[in-house]
C-alpha cells in the first residue's frame, strides 16, 4: 500500500490534480529585481557569431519536477511531488550518455493543519515529508498553498541541481565543458567555473530598458549582444551574461530563438562569447523535436529531460487530458 | 521462448524529416555534422516458433535475447523429434543464417516424402529464384539421408526446358563456399552417380531429340518410343484436351478390347490384324469405303459408332502420330523406362523439351500412371518416387479445361503419400497452378517472387516484411515453408553438385544429326560394339526407311545375342516396297519459342 492510499485509508478524500506544468527555473523566480552592467563596451551592440564554429566536448545538465495533490484533509492539500536531475556526458560517438542522477520522491503537507490521526499516517508511511508552513492569517487558502508548494518543489530541485552540478564539476575533463540548463548564478561554484555555461530559454527578468531592450531584444540571427554583468536577487552569484538569437524571430515573436548564456564573471569570457555563441549556434541541429520549445531548446539538453522523464515513477502524472470520470477497469 | 525476426522498425524522436533538413539550415550534406546524434531506436518484432513449456500458453514476457545455436534451431522449428530420434528422417534442405551463424535446418522425410504428408512445390521468378537448383539440391540431399528404414528412392525428372536436366551426372563448378556449405549440410557435393536419360527419336526416327547428344555423354540416353497400343491406352490425354465425349470414348474401348492385336473382321469381307498406325488407318479406309460401297453413304454407324465419332478418333490418333513422329511410331514400343527395376537413387530423365505438348501430355501421362500402377503393386523396384514436375503451370493450371493430366496431378497430390508417389513441382507462379495441387504440397519453398505475384490473394498470410524480402531474395536463399516449421524460415543453399544446363551444351555441344545409315549404325553399335558400320550399311542401302526403323526397333524391343543376325532376319529379303505411303504433314511448330534451343 502506497503512503496516499494509507491517507485514504485513514480518512483523507483522495484525489488527483496536477498543476499546470512547470514553469522551470526562471530569472523571475526570487523575484528579486534583476540589473545589469555593460563590461564589453558602452552601449548595447550585436555581434555576429563565430562561424565555422568549434563544437567543444561537453556535459549537459537539467532537472525535472512533477507534483499533484494526492489527497485532501479536510481542505488541507497532501502533495506528492518528484523532482530529477541528470548531468548526460556527450562522448565522441555524439550520443549522450548519464554521468550523474539524482532523484527524490517526497510528500508536502501542511502539517499543522491536519486531523492528527490522518497526519500520522501520512508521517509513519511516507518517508519523505516536508511541512508546509503556513502564515497566520493566510489559513488554508487553496491558491497560495498550492504556490508555496510549487516554491518547495522548486526549491528541492534547484538543490538537487546545485549537487548535481558541482559534483559532475568534479569530474569534468580537462577541455570538457558543463551546460546547465538554467542560471548559472545560483552556486558559486558554478559561476566561477571557466568551462561552466548556463542557457537561460525563459525570460522573465529584463536586464535593460530604453534603446538597449530594444538592441537586447531585436538580436539577429546568428548574433549575440554585448556581455553584461547581470546582477540577480539575493542568494545570487556574480556572472557575466550576453543574449544569443539561435533562429530568425521576424515574423515570430521577440523571444522566438532568444537565448540568455551565463558565464564566469571574467574578462576570459568576454573574449570568448563570439565562440562560444557560434558553439551554441552549432547546437542547433538536430533540432529539439517534438518539442514546441525546441527555437531555443538545445538537443542535448532535450535528451536530458528526455531521459529524466522516462525514468520518473510512471504514476505520478497521468496522460494529460480529460478529467471526466473514469470509466472501465 | 524461440522465435524468428519477421518485421523491424526504427523509432527517432524526429517528428517529419523536414525538421531535420531545417535543423541542418536546409544544406542536407550538413545533415550528418549535428553535434549530437539524435536518439533513435531499432525494434524488431519476432514470431514465436516454439515455448516451453508449451503448456499453457503464454504471452511473451520482457527478457534478455541470444542468437540461435544449432541445437536452439532444432528445437525452434521442432525438429529434434526427427533429427535426434532413434529413426532419424531429417533431411537437410539448406542453413538458417544469422548473426554469422549459420544452422542447418532439416525437412521431415515422413511429411516430405510420406506418408504423413507428401510433396514440395517451389515457385518465384526465372533465373533468381533458382527453383530447378533448389530441386537438383535437394535430391542430392534425399539420396543422401533418405532413411534406411524407409527402403530405396528414386527419381523421375521431366526436362521441359532446353538442356536444364540433361546433365546431372556431370559435376559443376562450385565455390569453396559452397563445399564449406555441402560439409556442413552433410550432403556430397557429387554429381547424380546413378542417371538414365529417355529421349524420343527426331521426325528421321533415328537421331535423338535431345541437347545431349554428345558423343562422350550419349551412351546414357535412351530413345523413348512407344506404338499404337501405348497411345490407345492413354488416348483419353488426347481427347480430352478439347473435349470430353463418351461416344469417343466407347470407341476407343471398342479399339482397345476388340481390334488391337487380334484378328478382326471388318464386317466388309476384310480381315486385319491391327499393331500399327499404319494397320489401323488401314483398318479405318476399309470402314469408310465399306459404309460406302454397300450403303452408298446412306447409313451413318459401323457397329453402332457414329461415322463422325470414328472420324474424330481417327483425327486424333493420326494427329498424334505425325504431330509427335519421334515419340509414337508405327513399330511399336521399343524402349520404355525400366519399369519393375527402378534402382535405388537413380535419377530418370525424361527429355521432353522438345516434343510437341499433346505428346508432352501423353508421355507425362503414361509415365505417372505406370509408376503410380508399380508402386501400388509395389514392384516398382523402389519404395518411393520422387517425380519432378518443372513448369507446372503448363500441366496443371489454375484456369482452363480439367485435362487428364491435370486431374492425374491432382490426383497424385491428394493420394500419392500413400504410395510413395511424391510430386516436386515447380512454377514461376503459384496463382498460375492449380489450387489443390499447390495446396497439397506439403512443403513449399519459394524464391525471389515477383511483386505483382505477391499482392494476389494466396499470399496475404504473409506480413508486408516478409513479402518485401521475397521480392528482394538473393540467389540461393528460399523461404521455406513446412508442417513443423510454426513460421516461414529463410534458408541458404548451395549450388546443385551438377553441371548446369546452359554449360553443358558448351562444354558438351550436342552432336550434329547423323544421316540416315550412319545413325542407324550408331544404335545398332550400342547394342552390340562387334558390329562393323559397313555391314549394316550395305544391308540397309536402297531399303525403304520405314523398313529400317521398324527392324530397328524390334532389334530394341527384342535384344538378341546376334544383333546384326536379328536385325537381317526382321529386316527380310529384299522386297520392293509396295505402297509408299505419302504422309506429308505439316511440321509441328516449336513449342518453346522463348528459349533458344
Ligand atoms: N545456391 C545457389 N547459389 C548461387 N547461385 C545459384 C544457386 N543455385 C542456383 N544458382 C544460379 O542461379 C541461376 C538460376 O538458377 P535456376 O536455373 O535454378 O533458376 P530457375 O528458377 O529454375 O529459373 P527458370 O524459371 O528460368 O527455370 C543459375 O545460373 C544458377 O547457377
Ligand atoms: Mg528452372
Amino acid at each position: 500500500m502506497t503512503w496516499w492510499d494509507a491517507l485514504a485509508a485513514a480518512g483523507a478524500v483522495p484525489a488527483a490534480f496536477a498543476p499546470p506544468a512547470s514553469r522551470g527555473w526562471t530569472d523571475l523566480d526570487d523575484g528579486a529585481l534583476p540589473g545589469a552592467e555593460l563590461i564589453e563596451e558602452p552601449d548595447l551592440a550585436a555581434h555576429p557569431v563565430t562561424s565555422p564554429a568549434l563544437v567543444r566536448a561537453a556535459c549537459f545538465l537539467d532537472g525535472i519536477q512533477q507534483w499533484k495533490v494526492v489527497s485532501y484533509d479536510g481542505v488541507a492539500p497532501v502533495i506528492r511531488a518528484y523532482v530529477a536531475t541528470a548531468a548526460r556526458r556527450r562522448g565522441p560517438n555524439r550520443r549522450p550518455r548519464t554521468l550523474l542522477e539524482s532523484s527524490r520522491e517526497f510528500a508536502i503537507a501542511p502539517l499543522a493543519s491536519m486531523k492528527p490521526a490522518v497526519r500520522r499516517v501520512l508521517e509513519t508511511t511516507c518517508p519523505d515529508v516536508v511541512d508546509l508552513p503556513l502564515d497566520r492569517d493566510g489559513g488554508l487558502q487553496p491558491g497560495k498553498v498550492l504556490e508555496l508548494a510549487r516554491r518547495v518543489v522548486d526549491g528541492a530541485r534547484q538543490n538537487l541541481e546545485r549537487e548535481i552540478a558541482e559534483r559532475s564539476l568534479a569530474v569534468l575533463g580537462p577541455e570538457e565543458w558543463l551546460l546547465v540548463d538554467g542560471l548559472l548564478s545560483v552556486s558559486g561554484k558554478l559561476a566561477a567555473h571557466p568551462r561552466a555555461l548556463g542557457v537561460i530559454k525563459s525570460h522573465g527578468a529584463q536586464f535593460f530598458d530604453g534603446a538597449n531592450l530594444e538592441r537586447a531584444l531585436t538580436v539577429p540571427a546568428g548574433h549575440r549582444t554585448s556581455v553584461f554583468r547581470a546582477r540577480g536577487g539575493h542568494a545570487r552569484n556574480e556572472v557575466y551574461s550576453w543574449y544569443l538569437r539561435l533562429w530568425p524571430w521576424e515574423g515570430q515573436d521577440l523571444l522566438y530563438g532568444l537565448l540568455r548564456i551565463e558565464a564566469r564573471a571574467d574578462a576570459a569570457t568576454v573574449a570568448a562569447a563570439s565562440a562560444i555563441s557560434g558553439w551554441l549556434c552549432a547546437e542547433r541541429a538536430p533540432l529539439a523535436t517534438p518539442d514546441a520549445r525546441w527555437d531555443r531548446l538545445l538537443y542535448p539538453l532535450q535528451d536530458v529531460e528526455t531521459y529524466l522523464k522516462a525514468r520518473a515513477p510512471r504514476d505520478l502524472l497521468s496522460a494529460p487530458g480529460s478529467r471526466l470520470p473514469r470509466t472501465g477497469s | 521462448m524461440y522465435g524468428v525476426v519477421t518485421d523491424g522498425f526504427a523509432y527517432s524522436d524526429l517528428p517529419t524529416p523536414l525538421h531535420d533538413v531545417v535543423g541542418a539550415e536546409g544544406d542536407p550534406t550538413r545533415a550528418a555534422e549535428a553535434p549530437t546524434a539524435r536518439q533513435e531506436i531499432r525494434y524488431w518484432t519476432a514470431a514465436v516458433l516454439r515455448q516451453t513449456p508449451e503448456e499453457p500458453l503464454q504471452p511473451v514476457p520482457i527478457g534478455q535475447v541470444f542468437v540461435a545455436s544449432d541445437a536452439d534451431v532444432a528445437q525452434a522449428l521442432r525438429m529434434d523429434g526427427y533429427l535426434y530420434s532413434a529413426t532419424p528422417s531429417a533431411i537437410p534442405i539448406g542453413l538458417y543464417t544469422a548473426a554469422g551463424l549459420e544452422s542447418p535446418v532439416y525437412l521431415d522425410a515422413d511429411f516430405l516424402i510420406g506418408p504423413e504428408a507428401a510433396h514440395l512445390n517451389i515457385s518465384g521468378v526465372s533465373g533468381l529464384a533458382t527453383k530447378t537448383s533448389a530441386v537438383e539440391f535437394l535430391l542430392a540431399s534425399i539420396f543422401e539421408h533418405f532413411p534406411a528404414h524407409k527402403g530405396k528412392v528414386a527419381a523421375v525428372c521431366f526436362n521441359v526446358k532446353g538442356p536444364d536436366l540433361c546433365f546431372l551426372d556431370q559435376p559443376g563448378a562450385l565455390s569453396d563456399e559452397d563445399r564449406r556449405r555441402y560439409e556442413r549440410l552433410a550432403v556430397p557435393s557429387r554429381p547424380f552417380e546413378r542417371v538414365r536419360m529417355y529421349a524420343p527419336l527426331k521426325a528421321d526416327g533415328v537421331n535423338l531429340n535431345t541437347l545431349r547428344t554428345h558423343a562422350d555423354l550419349v551412351h546414357i540416353v535412351e530413345p523413348l518410343t512407344w506404338g499404337l497400343a501405348e497411345v490407345v491406352d492413354y488416348a483419353e490425354v488426347l481427347l480430352n484436351r478439347d473435349d470430353i465425349d463418351a461416344k469417343a470414348d466407347a470407341f476407343i474401348d471398342f479399339l482397345r478390347d476388340r481390334v488391337l492385336a487380334r484378328t478382326f473382321d471388318d464386317g466388309f469381307g476384310g480381315t486385319h490384324r491391327v499393331q500399327t498406325f499404319a494397320d489401323l488407318d488401314r483398318l479405318f479406309r476399309a470402314i469408310f469405303d465399306g459404309l460406302e460401297l454397300t450403303s452408298g453413304g446412306r447409313s451413318d454407324t459401323w457397329r453402332t459408332h457414329h461415322i463422325a465419332t470414328i472420324r474424330k478418333v481417327r483425327n486424333r490418333l493420326s494427329n498424334i502420330s505425325t504431330r509427335c513422329k519421334g515419340l509414337v511410331t508405327d513399330d511399336g514400343p521399343s524402349s520404355d523406362l525400366p519399369w519393375g527395376a527402378f534402382e535405388d537413387r537413380a535419377v530418370y530423365v525424361v527429355d521432353v523439351a522438345n516434343v510437341d505438348p499433346l505428346g508432352q501430355d501423353l508421355v507425362f501421362a503414361r509415365a505417372v500412371s505406370k509408376l503410380r500402377e508399380h508402386l501400388e503393386r509395389r514392384d516398382l523396384g523402389v519404395d518411393a518416387v520422387v517425380v519432378f514436375v518443372d513448369e507446372l503451370n503448363k500441366y496443371a493450371p489454375g484456369d482452363g479445361p480439367d485435362t487428364y493430366v491435370k486431374k492425374m496431378l491432382l490426383d497424385i497430390s491428394e493420394r500419392g503419400r500413400y504410395l510413395g508417389l511424391v510430386l516436386f513441382g515447380a512454377e514461376q507462379f503459384r496463382s498460375q497452378v492449380h489450387r489443390r495441387v499447390v495446396g497439397n504440397a506439403a512443403t513449399q519453398l519459394f524464391g525471389r517472387m515477383d511483386m505483382d505475384e505477391l499482392a494476389t490473394p494466396g499470399y496475404q498470410v504473409l506480413s508486408p516484411a516478409t513479402k518485401i524480402k521475397l521480392a528482394t531474395l538473393p540467389i540461393g536463399e528460399l523461404m521455406v515453408r513446412h508442417p513443423h516449421f510454426t513460421q516461414p524460415i529463410f534458408v541458404r543453399f548451395p549450388k546443385p553438385p551438377v553441371l548446369r544446363g546452359r554449360d553443358g551444351v558448351e562444354r558438351f555441344p550436342p552432336a550434329a544429326d547423323l544421316p540416315f545409315d550412319d545413325a542407324v549404325v550408331r544404335q545398332l553399335v550400342r547394342l552390340d560394339r562387334r558390329i562393323r558400320p559397313n555391314q549394316v550399311k550395305d544391308l540397309i542401302a536402297e531399303r525403304d526407311e520405314d523398313d529400317v526403323r521398324r527392324a530397328l526397333a524390334a532389334v530394341r524391343r527384342t535384344r538378341p545375342d546376334d544383333v546384326l543376325a536379328y536385325f537381317r532376319k526382321v529386316l527380310g529379303g529384299r522386297v520392293s516396297t509396295d505402297i509408299p505411303r505419302e504422309r506429308t504433314a505439316v511440321p509441328p511448330l516449336n513449342p518453346i519459342a522463348d528459349e533458344p534451343y
